[in-house]
């Protein structure tokens, strides 16, 4: 049954190639533009009609000008995330939030009413519903197309309908990537650039509730591939969804409803009709709830109608801005040489163990994209002549993609991925965790990664799309599964029934995965000194 | 409280009889079911009965080697000489209760095995297959009924009973309720017959999912041993369709199975369009065809000759059910009477390891169930004359087992039995865990069904009556769960259709045993018990010619042996 | 049900809806003339797709029907 190679080769080069066309790529797209880099942006959906970014309605601003005191704001943050944030970051985000917040503007996104920043009129601001912290509210869907056309009028290429499955490296170097396109059978896109950014947004795995189906953590996969550091794994991205609606976006629908997705206005109600303790932001409160036998919960809206609710919306996700690749400057750049990240697949700790304010993912992509796009570009600079992956090394890759294709059987990827959502999205695994059940899952993915994914395949370039998004879930899971049992603390959106209090002594720590020859190598990293709670030390 | 002598739980095949021959002895009999005497319960399907006729020509001895060969010495041969015995007059007994069979000039007509004739690739040794069917017309379950209700058993059809109560060491009757209306009962009883069929976790494309193992489950809370949950029955299902298994089409245009002339064996290919061998379809029943999708040759095509070409998937099938007529609650006598005192088995709750580790013989299961009902039908009778006043049941305890049964109801939340389920199908139904196991895979579902048991069971919450049943069986599932999975554990060999990856050979020095598990202060032990040493396989034998049947990845003719009993 | 169906009375072919969604569900029929849904089951009824139909030929519900488990397939 062999075909031979890939008989569609398309091939591209540029000084930056960006990952993703979410707000972090398209901003990374056009810094890197305005340094003068030739730029290629690769979306495996429409850039600007894919991933989270056209959902998202709120954009965190920060503004002196407005009242808002730093120090209170900082504090929102690293008690909300408690004190694993990452305050350099948290600081940076909001120092360049007007800034970032002007520049969108600037390219004709719109923000809540009133707005006239120009003139110094604080726009529609909301931050509820604990403390200081403010966002301007935005609109939804408009703003990403708005970003897709200035990227083209920046003068990058847009490569749509790619996925990027594969980091090309050289000497320890990446020097571009390997894709599949949607549209053409058996085929294979190559890239080549100086320095690539990764912006390919989060990923859980299909939750069906949350639209990121099409987010399989496929950055941080390529990247650990390649040896970068992965951190955040073990926090969990707690968002509910009605239960009668098994694929209703969050409460209403996205678009249509006035409402849009914005957080409920209603409150929680449990089995016995008892109101809930008020939520923060995000948080676990409503697993433990129904882990303790108070299920089904209910929001009660205002007009008194009750929706059934069920937890873990998006399923297998991070707190955004909590999970990724861990930089290891300002410039977004990590610890493989040529490799940048931003967005959703940079994991800056901008928030914590929760999600600690609203709109601070929006402005995390906002910022990381800038930075990430003149970090890659001035890296291209540095970098002279352009850097050739072997061609030896592209075959192989263009072989290994492909592969699934040429099998005539084996397990088809959506059975695969059925298996895995059966074994990682039960409440009880990822939310309400306990080293048994952590383990028992991690038996089960290992023996996916080993047996099962080995023996992907694909009847045509849709499946094969499939397979390798499947893939990387199964990745993503070991790494969720190995963060959670090394954390052995409960902190924010990290909750081990088994060890049910938090431990400064040990866990003011960020938790590293690394790529070890064939194995995954976790270790943690104390959060710098300064940065610790006054109270540090012991057992709380 | 309703008062009889004899009430036997679950009315298929091995409750009618045992109904039947109590009543028989002139005693009060109640004979109890979650559905509707003849419309539930696996008996219903069946379409073929193994009837033994020394006048015919048998052989004893030879139909007893099939079931050694087949059943891989995991069967009990002093229950295969009593069925097979017997099997005669349980005929005989259903013609006479007005059941139609095939016949030709007056006389039932005698079928060969359908698995007699078929050719394999040289390279298999096929068993001998001697055992002989004979086929029931369709309808039968409703003449058994009419029999039934005629000689005055009483039917109490649409009652679900989740306990068995029992005074002074010994049952004394049981309760349940009336699936309409929550009607919770109390039946006393001197004695008891559990007949409450085998069970699965509700698998799509077999039509068992009112059969949770709730006779082994309540008999196990009562203290009986039970055996052998570690052999599955891997029936196949088709993907596409996975509601409508091929099964049908093997059997039947779809009502009951009850169709003469209706086996084929199909011919199995992977996607390298390379035949399966047929033994995988035939006694290991679908262990080969799992391997062949572990191995990454699926999907699987099954050519039905006639009937058309159709793609395969594993065990929906009996979604982990144990063979028949094998594993269940441990008889002690031929009566079929079981450690506790004044509880009977019969049928597929019953496990006398009839057919040992592999479907050993077609008409198996309903000839085991009818001889095994009849049996216990009057050793229950015996047992419940020989009593004499009643005594009574402890009202505290009636009361205990009052909450026990509604507690769901009470709860106002908590956990949906629906939930539950598939969070217990997700984790025992994909192949790689009841049909290709591993201990560190059977190790994590462990773990999961675990936590289900002590966590998620205590808060199932039921909204209404039918909840109610639902979270009965989910518990039950739960329970069968935990045996099949620490039995599958234990067993640290292969053999027949229990297929351990990590000990992918036959042991015959440690394993020529049956996999016992019973609760021990309150918690789950399995233990062995060896097999007769006379019924062991002859070991001046080759190890090919004791066992003929490849297991999956054995290399034919290679001779393995004795002693390490690695198949390889 | 997810996306549930493309009204191709009211189709016009332009293809916009191929590129709103995702999930690469729809793909024009052989012809280039129609939309259609050539993969639902991994449509996850983000909407964007009937939100951005100019002729508003595409419905999408709320629901999803979760597959029944089998063994493997
Ligand atoms: C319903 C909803 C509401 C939200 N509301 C808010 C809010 O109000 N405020 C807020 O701050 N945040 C909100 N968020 C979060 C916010 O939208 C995201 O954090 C943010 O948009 C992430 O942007 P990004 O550019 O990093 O990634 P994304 O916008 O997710 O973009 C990633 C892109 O990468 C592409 N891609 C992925 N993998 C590959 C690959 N292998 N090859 C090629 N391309 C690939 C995807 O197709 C996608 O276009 C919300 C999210 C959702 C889902
Ligand atoms: C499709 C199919 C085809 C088959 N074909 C054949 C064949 O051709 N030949 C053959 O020999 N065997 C065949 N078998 C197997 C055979 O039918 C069974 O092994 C046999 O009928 C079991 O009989 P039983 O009386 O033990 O249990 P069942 O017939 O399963 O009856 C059990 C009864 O108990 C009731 N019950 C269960 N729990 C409770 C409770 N808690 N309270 C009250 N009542 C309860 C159920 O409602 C049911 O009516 C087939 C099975 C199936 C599913
Ligand atoms: S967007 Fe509407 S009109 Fe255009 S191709 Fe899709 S369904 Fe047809
Ligand atoms: S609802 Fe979303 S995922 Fe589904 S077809 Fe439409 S655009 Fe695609």
């Amino acid at each position: 049954m062999s075909r031979g190679t890939s008989q569609v080769r398309r091939s591209f080069e540029a000084d930056v190639l960006v990952v993703g066309g979410g707000l972090a790529g398209c901003t990374a797209a056009i810094k890197a533009r305005q340094t003068g880099a030739s730029v290629i942006l690769v979306d495996k959906g429409f850039a600007g009609k894919s991933g989270q970014t056209p959902f998202a309605g709120s954009y965190c601003v920060f503004n002196p000008e407005w009242g808002d005191d730093l120090d209170a704001w900082m504090e929102q943050v690293s008690s909300i995330g408690e004190s694993v944030n990452d305050r350099v970051w948290t600081e940076l985000c909001f120092r360049e939030s007007y800034e970032r917040y002007l520049e969108l503007l600037s390219w004709g996104v719109r923000f809540g009413a009133d707005g006239d920043a120009r003139a110094g009129v604080e726009p529609q601001r909301d931050g509820p519903p604990v403390g200081p912290c403010k966002a301007a509210m935005m609109e939804t869907r408009a703003p990403s197309m708005t970003l897709r056309r200035q990227v083209l009028k920046h003068g990058a290429t847009i490569v749509d309908r790619t996925m990027i499955v594969e980091l090309l490296t050289s000497g320890g170097q990446v020097v571009g990537a390997a894709g599949i396109p949607a549209d053409a059978e058996d085929a294979v896109d190559i890239f080549t650039a100086k320095a690539v950014v990764l912006a390919a947004g989060a990923g859980g795995f299909r939750p069906g509730r949350w639209p990121i189906d099409n987010l399989t953590s496929d950055a941080d996969c390529m990247a650990y591939r390649v040896g970068a550091e992965i951190t955040g794994k073990e926090f969990a991205d707690p968002h509910h969804a009605r239960l009668d609606q098994a694929a209703s976006v969050m409460f209403g629908r996205y678009g249509r409803d006035p409402e849009g997705g914005g957080p409920p206005r209603g409150r929680f109600l449990d089995s016995d009709g008892h109101p809930l303790p008020p939520m923060g932001v995000l948080d676990l409160d409503l697993d433990r709830a129904v882990h303790a036998g108070h299920g089904p919960l209910f929001i009660e809206m205002p007009d008194g109608v009750r929706w059934p609710m069920v937890g873990g919306a998006a399923g297998g996700m991070s707190v955004h801005k909590a999970e990724g690749i861990r930089p290891a400057g300002t410039d977004c750049s990590c610890n493989v040489a040529g490799l940048y990240a931003a967005g959703d697949s940079l994991g800056t700790m901008q928030s914590g163990a929760t999600y600690a304010a609203i709109g601070q993912s929006v402005l995390g992509c906002s910022v990381t994209g800038a930075h990430a796009g003149a970090g890659a570009a001035a890296y291209a600079a540095r970098a002279g002549g352009p850097a050739h992956p072997a061609g030896a090394d592209v075959e192989r890759a263009a072989e290994a993609i492909t592969a699934p294709l040429r099998r005539s059987g084996g397990f088809g990827p959506r059975w695969v991925t059925q298996m895995l959502q059966n074994t990682v999205l039960p409440y009880y695994v990822l939310h309400i965790k306990h080293g048994d059940r952590l383990r028992a899952a991690l038996a089960n993915v290992e023996f996916f990664r080993d047996h099962l994914v080995p023996k992907l395949y694909a009847t045509d370039q849709h499946e094969l799309r499939l397979v390798h998004e499947t893939r990387n879930m199964v990745l993503n899971a070991e790494m969720r599964l190995r963060a959670s049992l090394f954390r052995t603390e409960t902190r924010g959106c990290h909750y081990r029934e088994d060890f049910p209090v938090r431990d400064d002594g040990q866990w003011l720590a960020w938790v590293i995965l690394r790529r070890a020859g064939d194995g995954m190598e976790l270790f943690k990293r104390p959060v710098s000194a300064e940065h610790r709670p006054l109270t540090a030390g012991g057992v709380q | 409280m309703i008062e009889c002598d004899v009430l036997v739980i679950g009315g298929g095949m091995a409750g009618w009889f045992a109904a039947i021959k109590a009543r028989e002895q002139g005693l009060n009999v109640l004979l109890a079911d979650k559905g509707y005497v003849s419309k539930s319960g696996e008996t219903i399907y069946a379409g073929d009965t193994a009837v033994f006729d020394p006048d015919a020509g048998n052989d004893l001895a030879a139909w007893l080697e099939q079931v050694d060969v087949i059943g891989e010495y995991m069967n009990n041969r002093h229950w295969n000489e009593l069925v097979f015995r017997d099997s005669r007059e349980r005929l005989a007994d259903l013609r006479s209760y007005g059941v139609q069979f095939e016949e030709k000039d007056g006389r039932v007509v005698r079928l060969p095995h359908p698995h007699a004739n078929i050719v394999l690739p040289d390279t298999h040794k096929f068993p001998p297959t001697v055992s002989e069917v004979v086929h029931w017309l369709p309808g039968f379950p409703e003449k058994v009924r009419k029999h039934l209700i005629k000689i005055g058993v009483k039917l109490k059809d649409r009652f679900m009973v989740t306990e068995l109560l029992l005074q002074d060491g010994r049952v004394a009757g049981a309760i349940g309720f009336s699936i309409e209306g929550n009607r919770v009962e109390v039946i006393k009883a001197k004695a008891v017959v559990m007949s409450a069929g085998g069970g699965g976790f509700r698998p799509v494309g077999y039509p068992t999912h009112e059969l949770t193992a709730d006779g082994h489950a309540m008999a196990y809370r009562a203290g009986a041993t039970i055996t052998s949950k570690e052999f599955v029955s891997p029936h196949s299902t088709n993907p596409k369709d996975p509601a409508w298994p091929p099964m049908y089409l093997f059997f039947s245009a779809g009502h009951s199975a009850a169709q003469p002339g209706m086996y084929s064996a199909p011919h199995l290919f992977n996607a390298e369009g390379d035949e399966v061998a047929a033994r995988g379809v035939a006694w290991h029943g679908w262990i080969d065809a799992e391997y062949e999708a572990h191995e990454g040759r699926a999907p699987l095509i099954a050519d039905l000759g006639k009937r058309g070409v159709l793609p395969v998937s594993g065990p929906g099938g009996h979604g982990s059910m144990f063979g028949h007529a094998t594993g269940g609650i441990v008889p002690v006598n031929d009566d079929c009477a079981t450690e506790v005192p004044g509880l009977y088995a019969a049928g597929d709750s019953c496990g006398t390891c009839f057919i040992g580790a592999n479907y050993s013989g077609f008409g198996f299961a309903t000839a085991h169930a009818a001889a095994t009902g009849a049996r216990a039908g009057l050793g229950a009778a015996a047992e419940a004359k020989g009593l004499g006043a009643d005594g009574g049941i402890d009202e505290k305890a009636v009361a205990a087992a009052t909450a026990r049964l509604l507690e769901p109801l009470e709860r106002k939340g908590g956990f949906t039995p629906n939930w539950v389920t598939q969070v217990l199908q997700n984790t025992l139904a994909p192949y790689f865990v009841l049909y290709v196991k591993h201990g560190d895979r059977l190790q994590a579902a462990l773990s999961t069904v675990e936590f289900l048991r002590d966590h998620i069971a205590p808060k199932l919450y039921a909204r209404d009556d039918h909840e109610l049943r639902l979270a009965h069986e989910t518990k039950n599932m739960i329970l069968n769960a935990e045996m099949k999975v620490r039995s599958s554990l234990a067993r640290t060999e292969s053999r027949g259709t229990h297929y351990r990856e990590d000990f992918p050979g036959r042991n015959d020095e440690e394993w020529l045993a049956w996999m016992r598990l019973k609760q021990e202060d309150g918690r789950m032990v399995t233990f062995k018990q060896p097999i007769p040493a006379e019924w062991r396989p002859d070991a001046a034998k080759s190890y090919e010619e004791r066992y003929p049947m490849r297991l999956p990845n054995e290399v034919p003719g290679s001779g393995a042996p004795n002693a390490a009993g690695e198949g390889r | 049900m997810t996306i549930e169906k493309i009204d191709l009375d009211l189709c016009t072919g332009c293809g916009i809806c191929i590129d709103s969604c995702p999930m690469d569900v729809i793909r024009m029929d052989r012809a280039g003339q129609k939309a259609v849904i050539r993969y639902p089951q991994e449509c996850m009824n983000c909407e964007q797709c009937a939100l951005d139909c100019p002729e508003e030929a595409v419905t999408v519900t709320p629901y999803k029907t979760v597959p029944l488990i089998s063994s493997w397939g």
